[in-house]
Formats: C-alpha cells, sequence, structure tokens
C-alpha cells in the first residue's frame, strides 16, 4: 500500500492528506494530524478525493475528430494535428483563446498562459470561475489596491468577532465552517447576513437578514454605526485614506437599527476580527460595491491592518487563487500583476526571450463567444459559467477547439481534438490555497493509458509554438513561476521538500484605502415583487471531481433525477400567500422573459425571495438573462 | 502462555515474521503522520507512538473492497468471488483497535456470514502493544478496551524496560511465536507482576476525557432525550462523516460496479450514515433527511442498550479518533455527555 501525501483538489481551504494507493489503483484516504490546514480534519469531499480518479470516465488516449467523430490517435498525430490547425487559425488572421482552470495546478496554468501570450500572441486568457470571483475582487482592489489575503484559517479560530457575507459556509467551505464553528464555541461573536437562515446563521449571535434588495442598506448601516460609535483610536487610519469624507457623506443618512449598532460595536471592539465574504448574487455592480464596502468596514476599524485579523474571499475552487497568482486573466501577468504595468511586462519579455502583446484580451464568456480556437484546460465551462446554456451554444460554433483533460465532460465530447492529463492524483505539481498556501501535489498512481501529465503537454505544445521550454520536472515550471511572479520565488525550495512542504505567499505592504459605502438600490417594484436570486457560485454536482465519485455524487444526481425541469425555493409565508402547493409550478415573470419551473418550499428563506440553485440556473435563463439577481413576478402556472 | 522477548530480539522476531508474509505496523508517514504501513525492515516500526488516526480495520475492510468479479458470457453474465487470501501480521496495533476488529469480526458472523470479511480476518494475526501510557484523547477505560485487554488479542506485547512480556491468546498467536521460539522464554512471577502494576498505573493516568456510557445508554434507550437536543446537537456537525471512516467499530458500506477491460469488480466502499444520501431511496423519499435524526440513528447504534444487548459491548471502543477528526463538535463523549446531561452547549 502507498501512502502519498498530497493536497485535496476541491476547494480553497487547500486541506491536505494521504491517497492509498495499493497495485497502481487508488483506494482510500487517510487524514493526517501534521497537515498544517487540516490537523486531521477532512470534510466529506476530502474523504472522497480518490473516487474520481478512480471511478471516473477518463480520457485514455489522444482523440481527434475525423468525420465527425473522435476517434483515437497517437500523440505526434494529435499534436501535430492540433499545432498545424492553430497556424492555420492563425495565419488566417483569426482569433485564438485558451481557458486555464482552479481545478489545474499552478504550473499547467502558467504554461497555459505562457503558450496563449508567448505562442499565440494573444491576451484572450481567463478562466471560467474568473467571471463568478471577479467582482469580488474588483471590490477588494478598489479599496485596496493589489489584494491578497493575509490571514489564515486559524486566525479565524483566534477571532473574537465574524462577519460573514451570505453564502452557505458550511456546504462551500466546511473546514473554514469548522474554524468558525470553533470560534464560537469560544465565546466569540458571529454576525451572519443573508437570505437564508443558514446553519452558520444558527450558529451565530446576530444574524442581519438581507435580501439583495436591501443588502446594501445593511452593509452601509454597518459602516455608519461603526462611525457613530466615534472610536477615534480605531478609525483614525481611515481619518487620512480617500475617500473619508464622501463616505461620511454617504452613510449620513442611513437608518441605523439596534442589531446593526450591536454588531458595530462587536467589530470596532474586538482585538481580532474576520470578514468572510463568498462571491454573492447582485445586481450589476452591486457585488463589487458591496465588497468594497466590506473592505471599507475592515478597514475603518483597522482590521486590515491588525496580524490575525483580515477579510478573507471564500474561493469556491481549489486553485483559483493560483490561476490568477499564474496570470490566468486577459489583464493580469502572473503574480496578479497588471498587464498595463511596464517593468512586469519586460520582466516576463526578458524571461520568455519573447515579445508579448499589450493589449487587454477578452473575458471567458467573451472568449467563447468570439475566438475560432479554444484551448481549454481541465475545465467545462457550461457547467460552470453563469449561462451554461450559452456557453455551450458557443462552444459548438468554435472551429477548433482542443480541450486537455482527464476526465470525459461534455466539453471534451464535443472537442475537435483530445489530449489526455493526468488527474490531480497523478501528477506533480502545487496548489496555491485561498490562504495563499503553496501546496504540493503528489503522484499517487500512474495516469491512466497514454495520458501524459499537464505541464508535460503544455510545454510540449509551447515548444511547437516556438517558445522557449526546458522543463525536467515540474519543479522547474515552478522555478520560472518564482521568476515571473517575485511572490513565488524561491517556493519551489520549500516545495520540493519531503513532507507537507507548503509556504505561505506573503502579502505585500498595504499601501493606504480607498474608502466608499455600497450602493443601494431599489429592486422590486409593485408590478415585480419578488426577487429571484441565483443561489450559489458553483455546482459541484457537474464537477468531475463530484460527478464521478460515487459517494459524492448521490444527492447532486437524484436532485437532477428528481427534478429534470429544475426548481426554485420559495418560502413557505410566500408559496401560501401565492397559494402555490410543493411540487407544483410557477410562472416566473421579469423584464428579460419569463419561465414555468416546479416550485419547493423551505422554512429558512427570507420573505420576498425567491431562489434557484446554481445547478438548476439554465432552467430560468430566460427570466434571468446575465443577471444574477432579477425582480420578478410570481403567478400559478 | 506467557512469554517474555528481550528488546533487542524484537528486531529478530520481525524478520522472521517478514519472511512468512506481510506485516504491518505503524511507521512514520511521508508527511510525519504515524500510519499503519506494510513494512518491509523491522526498522521502519515505530515503537513509542500516539495510536495513527486512520484505523488499522482497513486490513480487514478496505476503503475500497474488491467483492466480486463479473464477466459478459454471451447473453450472461459470470459472476466470481474475490477472495485476499493474504497472511497479514498486525503489529503494535493498540488495544482499542484489536477490540475494534473483534466487534467487526463478530459483526460480519452473524449470518449470513460474510465470506469476503472472513477470509481476511481469519488470515490476520493480531499482535498488539499494551498502553503504559493513555494517549490524550482516548478513553478506552469507560469502554473496557484498554489500555490492557484481558482477552481478544493473538499476542499482546508489554513495554516492561528491557524485555517485552508476550501474552499468547490464540492459536495464530501460538504459530507467530513459534516462528521464532528460541528468542522466546517463560515469563517470570515478577514480569507477571510487573504488568499488573503497569496497568493499574496505566488506568490511574487517564486524563480528563471520560465518557459515561451508562447513563446515556438508560437515556437513549428508553426515549427520554429530547427532539430539541438532536436539532441543536446536528447543527453543531459538518457532516464530514469522519467519526464514521475512522471508527473502528464502523461497518456502513455502499456498493458500486467498477468498470475494468470488459469486466466489473463489484466493491464495498466505506460509508457514512451521517451522510444524507445514504438512506436516500431512488424515490427521492429520505426515511432521514435531516441531520438530526441521521445523529439520533448513530448514538442510537452505537449507545442504546439493544445493541450493547447484542453486541455485548457499546459501539466505541474510546479510541478517541472522532475527537481528533470531528469537523465539529460532536464527537462521542461530547455527544455522550449531552445526552447524559439533557444539554448541549449551556
Amino acid at each position: 500500500m502507498l501512502t502519498v501525501p498530497t493536497t485535496c483538489p476541491f476547494c480553497a481551504c487547500g486541506c491536505g492528506f494521504y491517497l492509498l494507493a495499493n497495485k497502481g489503483e487508488l483506494v482510500g484516504v487517510a487524514p493526517s494530524e501534521t497537515h498544517p490546514v487540516s490537523l486531521g480534519r477532512l470534510c466529506a469531499r476530502g474523504w472522497g478525493a480518490h473516487e474520481a480518479a478512480l471511478w471516473g470516465d477518463r480520457v485514455c488516449q489522444p482523440l481527434v475528430n475525423r468525420n465527425g467523430k473522435l476517434q483515437s490517435a497517437s500523440w505526434v498525430e494529435a499534436l501535430d494535428y492540433v499545432t498545424g490547425r492553430i497556424k492555420d487559425l492563425i495565419a488566417a488572421g483569426k482569433s485564438i483563446g485558451v481557458l486555464g482552470s482552479p481545478r489545474a495546478s499552478n504550473e499547467e496554468n502558467f504554461l497555459a498562459g505562457k503558450l496563449a501570450r508567448a505562442g499565440f500572441q494573444t491576451n484572450n486568457v481567463d478562466f471560467c470561475f474568473h467571471s463568478i470571483c471577479r467582482p469580488l475582487f474588483a471590490g477588494l482592489e478598489d479599496v485596496c489596491g493589489e489584494y491578497a489575503p493575509s490571514i489564515s484559517l486559524d486566525d479565524i479560530e483566534a477571532s473574537q468577532t465574524i462577519l460573514l457575507i451570505e453564502g452557505d459556509l458550511a456546504q462551500t467551505h466546511p473546514r473554514a465552517a469548522f474554524s468558525v464553528m470553533k470560534a464560537v464555541e469560544r465565546g466569540a461573536h458571529l454576525i451572519t447576513t443573508g437570505y437564508i437562515r443558514t446553519q452558520m446563521a444558527r450558529l451565530s449571535s446576530l444574524h442581519l437578514q438581507a435580501t439583495p434588495g436591501n443588502k446594501g442598506e445593511v452593509i452601509n448601516g454597518l459602516l455608519a454605526a461603526v462611525l457613530h460609535l466615534g472610536l477615534k483610536d480605531r478609525t483614525s487610519v481611515a481619518v487620512d485614506c480617500e475617500g473619508y469624507d464622501a463616505l461620511r457623506g454617504d452613510i449620513e443618512t442611513v437608518k441605523i437599527t439596534e442589531e446593526m449598532r450591536q454588531a458595530a460595536e462587536w467589530i470596532a471592539h474586538a482585538k481580532r476580527a474576520t470578514f468572510l465574504m463568498a462571491p454573492t448574487s447582485g445586481h450589476g455592480d452591486q457585488t463589487r460595491n458591496d465588497a468594497a464596502a466590506l473592505a471599507t468596514l475592515a478597514a475603518i476599524t483597522g482590521h486590515l491592518d491588525r496580524p490575525g485579523s483580515g477579510l478573507l474571499p471564500l474561493l469556491a475552487r481549489s486553485n483559483v487563487r493560483g490561476a490568477c497568482d499564474m496570470g490566468i486573466a486577459p489583464d493580469r501577468l502572473p503574480g496578479n500583476q497588471p498587464l498595463c504595468d511596464g517593468r512586469a511586462q519586460q520582466r516576463l519579455q526578458d524571461l520568455w526571450g519573447k515579445k508579448l502583446p499589450s493589449t487587454r484580451g477578452l473575458e471567458a464568456e467573451d472568449i467563447l463567444q468570439s475566438v475560432s480556437g479554444l484551448i481549454v484546460l481541465a475545465d467545462d465551462p457550461p457547467s460552470v459559467l453563469p449561462m451554461g446554456q450559452r456557453a455551450m451554444a458557443a462552444l459548438g460554433k468554435i472551429e477548433f477547439l482542443v480541450v486537455l483533460d482527464a476526465f470525459v465532460t461534455p466539453t471534451v465530447r464535443i472537442a475537435h481534438a483530445v489530449l489526455p492529463i493526468a488527474s490531480s492524483a497523478e501528477t506533480e505539481g502545487t496548489l496555491t490555497n485561498m490562504e495563499g498556501r503553496v501546496q504540493r501535489l503528489r503522484v499517487a498512481t500512474d495516469p491512466h493509458g497514454e495520458a501524459r501529465t499537464g505541464w508535460q503537454v503544455l510545454a510540449e505544445l509551447c515548444a511547437r509554438f516556438d517558445v522557449n521550454v526546458s522543463y525536467a520536472s515540474a519543479t522547474d515550471v515552478l522555478r520560472e513561476i518564482g521568476q515571473a511572479a517575485p511572490r513565488y520565488a524561491r517556493t519551489e525550495q520549500r516545495a520540493s521538500d519531503d513532507g507537507w512542504g507548503g509556504r505561505l505567499v506573503k502579502d505585500s505592504d498595504r499601501g493606504k484605502f480607498k474608502l466608499c459605502a455600497t450602493a443601494v438600490a431599489a429592486l422590486t417594484s409593485a408590478e415585480r415583487p419578488h426577487v429571484l436570486v441565483r443561489d450559489g457560485a458553483f455546482d459541484w454536482g457537474r464537477d468531475p471531481l463530484v460527478s464521478f465519485s460515487p459517494t459524492l455524487s448521490r444527492d447532486s444526481q437524484s436532485q437532477r433525477k428528481l427534478f429534470p425541469n429544475g426548481f426554485v425555493e420559495i418560502c413557505k409565508q410566500d408559496a401560501d400567500g401565492l397559494g402555490v402547493l410543493v411540487g407544483r409550478q410557477v410562472k416566473l415573470t421579469s423584464v428579460h422573459g419569463d419561465a414555468v419551473v416546479p416550485i419547493r418550499v423551505r422554512t429558512d428563506l427570507a420573505p420576498g425571495v425567491l431562489l434557484v440553485p446554481y445547478a438548476f440556473r439554465d432552467h430560468v435563463a430566460n427570466v434571468l438573462g446575465t443577471d444574477s439577481v432579477t425582480a420578478v413576478k410570481v403567478e400559478q402556472a | 502462555m506467557v512469554f517474555a522477548i528481550q528488546r533487542p530480539s524484537m528486531k529478530k522476531w520481525l524478520e522472521k515474521l517478514l519472511e512468512g508474509g506481510e506485516v504491518i505496523a505503524p511507521v512514520r508517514g511521508p508527511g510525519g503522520d504515524v500510519v499503519f504501513s506494510t513494512i518491509s525492515s523491522p526498522a521502519q516500526v515505530v515503537w513509542d507512538f500516539g495510536n495513527p488516526l486512520h484505523p488499522p480495520k482497513q486490513f480487514v475492510l478496505p476503503q475500497t473492497d474488491p467483492l466480486a468479479r463479473i464477466k459478459r458470457n454471451g447473453q450472461r453474465h459470470e459472476v466470481e468471488p474475490i477472495y485476499d487470501d493474504a497472511r497479514r501480521i498486525l503489529f503494535n496495533v493498540r488495544s482499542c483497535d484489536v477490540k475494534g476488529i473483534a466487534f467487526l469480526t463478530r459483526m460480519h458472523e452473524m449470518e449470513p456470514a460474510d465470506a469476503s470479511y472472513l477470509r481476511r480476518a481469519n488470515r490476520l494475526t493480531v499482535i498488539s502493544l499494551a498502553c503504559n501510557t493513555p494517549c490524550p484523547p482516548g478513553f478506552c477505560v469507560c469502554t473496557d478496551s484498554g489500555p490492557f485487554l484481558s482477552d481478544g488479542y493473538d499476542i499482546q506485547l508489554t513495554d516492561l524496560g528491557k524485555n517485552y512480556l508476550v501474552e499468547v491468546g490464540s492459536e495464530k498467536g501460538e504459530a507467530a511465536v513459534s516462528e521464532a521460539a528460541d528468542l522466546f522464554r517463560k515469563a517470570t512471577e515478577g514480569e507477571l507482576l510487573q504488568r499488573k502494576k503497569l496497568e493499574t498505573a496505566a488506568r490511574n493516568r487517564f486524563g480528563q476525557e471520560t465518557c459515561h456510557f451508562a447513563s446515556a445508554m438508560r437515556r437513549i434507550s428508553t426515549g427520554r432525550v429530547q427532539d430539541s437536543l438532536w436539532d441543536k446537537m446536528s447543527d453543531w456537525c459538518l457532516e464530514c462523516g469522519g467519526c464514521n471512516l475512522v471508527c473502528p467499530t464502523c461497518y456502513c458500506f455502499s456498493v458500486k460496479d467498477l468498470g475494468r477491460d470488459g469486466t466489473w469488480i463489484r466493491c464495498r466502499m466505506w460509508d457514512s450514515c451521517q451522510y444524507a444520501a445514504f438512506t436516500l431511496e431512488a424515490s427521492g423519499h429520505n426515511p432521514r433527511e435531516h441531520r438530526k435524526e441521521r445523529m439520533k440513528r448513530r448514538f442510537f447504534h452505537k449507545v442504546s442498550a439493544q445493541y450493547y444487548t447484542r453486541d455485548s459491548m457499546v459501539g466505541c471502543v474510546g479510541c478517541g479518533r472522532c475527537i481528533k477528526v470531528c469537523l465539529g463538535t460532536t464527537d462521542m463523549p461530547a455527544v455522550v455527555a449531552a445526552i447524559r446531561k439533557g444539554k448541549w452547549h449551556e
């Protein structure tokens, strides 16, 4: 039996465990008491982390499209085919795009970016999940400039006050939820906001009910309440910051409830406080504004500067931070440095020995809509992007689609060429968790069939596009990452140690903050008095790591089978008011269009809100349009 | 039969045992944890260790356990059982885990007997190392499964300093000793007395972790646990299933066929009664839909008089692993205390 220490590939908490392999097959997972994040604990997904690689529908051979059918090919044949077709497209002046993935390692993402920028001379590089978390990152950057959190999950546990903005933490990040739970058990004040009384809300000292319609009021209310406390020592830092006077003006008329005053007191008086925010749903720029206001709240209470305090964006997928750090964005270079940063651009050109494109590329959704040639690394855009059906339709129209994946996904099925790569259990590499800890993936079993490790395949493609690559191992790629992204410098030395070998990428020094309140916009009207919200940020049920795991896929498979037309959830009070019965259908009408969907009643939902689970978002695509929140009229169908 | 063996001779005995088959022992794993692993040399074995978090039940009941091979033959399917006939020696296993394996074997012997499990278990020799010092989260003294054992082992070793006391409890144990009979001598009266003293001392050194099953059993078996208590407690569980998976006495499983080159391998896999989908039916109905119902079921199975009567012990060996892995605060001692007091976090 092989016992291989490695990093969990699911959420961005970045737990560690041992993969157990017997006779070349994965057979189980064993927890580790010495891993700095998990400390012996794993969530259900972690316990089932060996299953997808073992049971999954795997791509075992290179496949190329011949006469409309995917047929097996040799590696040379497939790589020649991919290279030839893409060179033809480039020669014809057509655009090419590359999609990286939070399911792929840093090394794979870095080389995907290098292939696009140095090989294809394009900044059309992004990852699909970026479209969900981009507004959150943008809001934090509005206030902090470059933002990389410098607090850890342990800091949550040691906090006196925790503010959790929306999201079902127990479902999305169980390890972070555990830290919150331990803090609460020790007597910390947990303040939750949101439209669902989630498990965390039930454990909270204070739950501020906030629907998408009044969320802005709640965050602004907290800002106002903090400033009204008049704690000079705490808020003095804020006075010198840009936007302070405007902020005071913005919140002057904000109504402060007794609950807000209490919450503000807990936040402002805490020696250590953490602010947790998941990418939330919001109309237009609401998410960005809310994130900025939350960062402002943390800044004016001094918690962005204090060790052990801070703001942690909750990232659903394992390597979101790594993908960002590897420059998988149309306007960023490795190290998350802006594309317009001349020095960063020059450093990269010197490193890669190539002139690089300087015009901003397209974001993931636009890449799908407009490129002729697309390379997708370990991802399935229709199951990740907010508008799944539209993404699928766009993928179908792409002239030449290449997918590198270990699993057979819907995207693999419609590709023109498929290059089989190793799963996370079969490759060397690193993942960066949401704390900024760079942790190793190790090889527990050989890749299936003829699959090769992702970094090798990408390096081979780079070479075919005259990009300088000479790597003997994934560690060599990590060394180059350190040269391209200063925060990753010498990471490979620690990460190649025996043991867990994680290394925390430290945040740079903070500059001054730019403060702001959030916008408060009325969503509903007399005509459309309810709000339909797309709930959650990611559908694990359609991620191959879950969908191919016999144990983990049961709930989502059962739900899809029982509700082939999806459902929306409504609170009991609203359901009674509308006279709709459980399981019956309702008609939802918004400015975008209408849809008829079955209804489910839940008891923990705020009145006036209808939820559509992320998994079923496409069933109400006509109603949501491009929004994640929209006002609707609800009628019996 | 009670023997003694000199400390330096342990190496020679292990070398002999290694000649006869697979020896599994706690070793220092690559990440720094102590894990049970197949050894190739006696030097790998650790002697002073906290009990590995991953229990040795994996060697009788693997997390992924192939049971049968299914082949298509024309219009029919042929099914042939897969047996694991390897001879294994589990070395330096702790008392609680010996009790755990005995519990699992008793359960799998019940009709209809589980041939796959029993083939593996019958070929396993369990050599335990009694705990002179209780491990920090352990409460085996409350479940009568440690720190020393009076039965259930093939061999029980006790560290007496210069020597080890070797208590033989079965024919398999006798066979393991006879592999290198010249290394052993009959234990002296003094050594037997020293073992007794060590046991008493160990019993007196238990920490704060205690688990009063008797009064909890009375309450849970007579329906005196309020529903609201389960409601409250279930909010402190994140449904990771870790408590089940590391529990030496848990054996719940699900079944799935693994397709490989035109054949299917029917596998039994560890499962957790705390997962919502564990009892989810094909119709979508779930008899234990809410977490509190699943939690209630788990502790009823572990602690109630109904199962105590059947199994002659509670479904817990006091190893304390659930305290370490719980991604929440609902480990065995915490819940037993809550049941007993009728209070949670008050």
